[in-house]
């Protein structure tokens, strides 16, 4: 596999499949495609794994790498923690226990994953409250749960790493204990269990693979919920239900809809903000200094939030109006022992020794008198084009063929629309 | 001496624009690769004078010099003019309208925060002629 950049990426464009149309390219938020003279699509920029591309590509050429792509790699036992999102993908009958009950037939030990995140809510509680007396307090704070979210961070506003609040992601903490767990009970030999998140993100695989603020992830895999349904699906159908898997409120469930997670917390000054235009607007005006009012953004690079992720199967609005019955089903009631959730946060249980803030990712690093001079090549060569932002010449819009001209990639022939009016 | 100059138009009361220019901006001199602490002071000045153009403003326009120890931002509009900039000036005083104001603007602290956080300011405004206003950074 050809790496074009130090951090890898997961989402991948399949050449025989690709007819080289733009369609991708257009879609990319961080224009990261390019469609050179091989005709197909390339990934050439920094990725950050959000998926738009698989949502848009009409030929299934775009897809996730995950560890269901080779399952050859799954361990002999395979530990499951599940996104909730994947409650929320069948009819609405189906309840989350017997979600969980159909993947104990063909996984080893299952979790409820959204039983952590009510944990994970006391300690952003928690942390909310220590920062509002502290001078100097960095403000806003950002959720550290969208692994897309983190990536655009480090790559186009790495001045906001710090911004991140320093407390594992449910998803960490929930394969971390299990791992606690297995290995104190010596159920199997440990060197022959994983444990695996069921996911409806495209970015997993590259936070479980290159974690920014761990120095290895405790998850071992990440499986799509496209690449389970189907089991699920045949195996809902004869269940017997004798024992509880499901140990969650709705609060934890009501994670996979935008708005979920700062649900989930005390009053205060929070927003919650879907879909990646959105997110990089807030993140512009953040940089500004705009929102320092607020103390805690959820961002979700899917729209309406992870229910929205490119590797559901569920349409992501009837997704919503079941998680909604599952919230109003399973109450506003945390299910867990305050006192025992406060005393594990002031004991360190939620965060990670050593945490790392990363380094910024840029591409390029040019002084700042020749990145001048740079940008004013690309602002000349930019008066010169049509500006129909047609993307035939196979960057995804004029300013950047403008930059990809006056980095001296491409040449300015490859404007279609210039050459028409030269030969007319 | 390597120098960039970018204009930019502004429209008045265009809200669902409003801003539109200054995070080009930002994104401009973060390309550049100007330190992160600059980039916010000149952006949300920038982001303070555009909004004002599009509060009080007729139609105007900024210009934009980019050089490698120093940015500048020129804001002309061809609005009503201020009429009493030192009153302008202080941290509340405001005259937007109620439109501005509904829509959560309006709050008097827009040259009070450009002066914050620039290193030099001027305003050249006349009643009833426009105003001009021109910010420096020292990179």
């Amino acid at each position: 596999m050809e790496q074009t950049h130090p951090a890898l990426h997961y989402v991948q464009i399949d050449e025989k499949r690709c007819t080289g149309c733009v369609l991708c390219m257009k879609a990319c938020p961080v224009k990261a495609i390019r469609v050179r003279d091989r005709g197909v699509a390339e990934i050439v920029g920094a990725c950050i794994d959000c998926g738009e591309c698989i949502r848009v590509c009409p030929h299934g050429a775009v897809k996730a790498i995950t560890t269901g792509s080779d399952p050859s790699k799954l361990s002999r036992y395979t530990i499951i923690s599940a996104s909730p999102v994947l409650y929320a993908q069948f009819d609405e009958e189906v309840m989350p226990n017997e979600v969980l009950l159909a993947l104990r037939k063909v996984f080893r030990y299952i979790y409820d994953q959204a039983y952590i995140h009510e944990l994970y809510n006391v300690a952003v509680e928690l942390h909310l409250k220590e920062n509002r007396g502290k001078e100097g307090a960095v403000r806003p704070l950002i959720s550290p749960v969208c692994p897309v979210v983190n990536r655009l961070i480090r790559y186009r506003f790495p001045s906001l790493l710090k911004n991140i609040i320093p407390i594992m992601t449910p998803r960490e903490i929930a394969a971390r204990e299990l791992k606690k767990r297995l290995y104190c009970e010596k159920v199997f030999d440990t060197s022959e269990f994983g444990v695996y998140h069921i996911t409806p993100c495209s970015a997993k695989m590259g936070s479980i693979n290159y974690p920014m603020f761990l120095d290895s992830s405790y998850l071992d895999g990440a499986l799509g919920i496209n690449e389970v349904y189907e089991l699920i699906s045949k195996n809902l159908r004869d269940l017997e239900e004798d024992v509880i898997l499901h140990r969650s409120s709705g609060v934890g469930i009501g994670w996979g809809v935008s708005g979920g997670e700062i649900a989930g917390l005390e009053d205060g000054n929070f927003l919650a903000v879907s879909g990646l235009s959105e997110t990089i607007r807030y993140l512009e005006k953040i940089e500004m200094g705009l929102f320092e009012n607020i103390e805690y953004f959820e961002f979700r690079a899917c729209l309406e939030g992870c229910i929205g992720g490119p590797l559901t199967v569920a349409d992501r609005y009837q997704a919503k109006r079941t998680v909604a019955r599952f919230v109003r089903m399973f109450g506003h009631e945390k299910r867990l022992k305050y006192a025992q959730a406060e005393k594990a946060y002031h004991d360190g249980w939620f965060f990670n020794e050593g945490r790392k803030i990363p380094l910024a990712a840029t591409n390029r690093k040019l002084s700042l008198s020749d990145a001048l001079a740079r940008q004013k090549k690309i602002e000349e060569v930019f008066r010169k084009l049509p500006g129909k932002e047609c993307g035939l010449c196979g960057s995804p819009d004029c300013r950047t063929f403008a930059e990809d001209v006056a980095d001296g990639q491409v040449g300015m022939e490859r404007c279609v629309l210039l050459n028409r009016e030269k030969t007319k | 001496m390597p120098n960039l100059t970018k204009r930019y138009p502004i429209k008045a009361r265009d809200y669902l624009k409003a801003g539109e220019v200054s995070i080009q901006i930002q994104g401009l001199l973060k390309i550049i690769g100007f330190a992160p602490d600059f980039i916010r002071r000149v952006s949300l000045c920038a982001y303070e004078a555009e909004m004002n153009v599009v509060m009080h403003g007729g139609d105007g326009e900024l210009t934009l010099e980019v050089d490698t120890d120093r940015v500048d931002l020129d804001v002309r509009d061809a609005g009503p003019g201020i009429e009493d900039i030192g009153l302008a000036l202080q941290e509340g005083y405001s005259t937007a309208s109620e439109e501005a104001r509904e829509m959560g603007f309006g709050a008097g602290m827009g040259l009070p925060n450009i002066q914050k956080n620039s290193d030099s300011l001027d305003i050249i405004s006349e009643k009833g002629k426009g105003t001009e206003v021109k910010i420096g950074f020292i990179a």
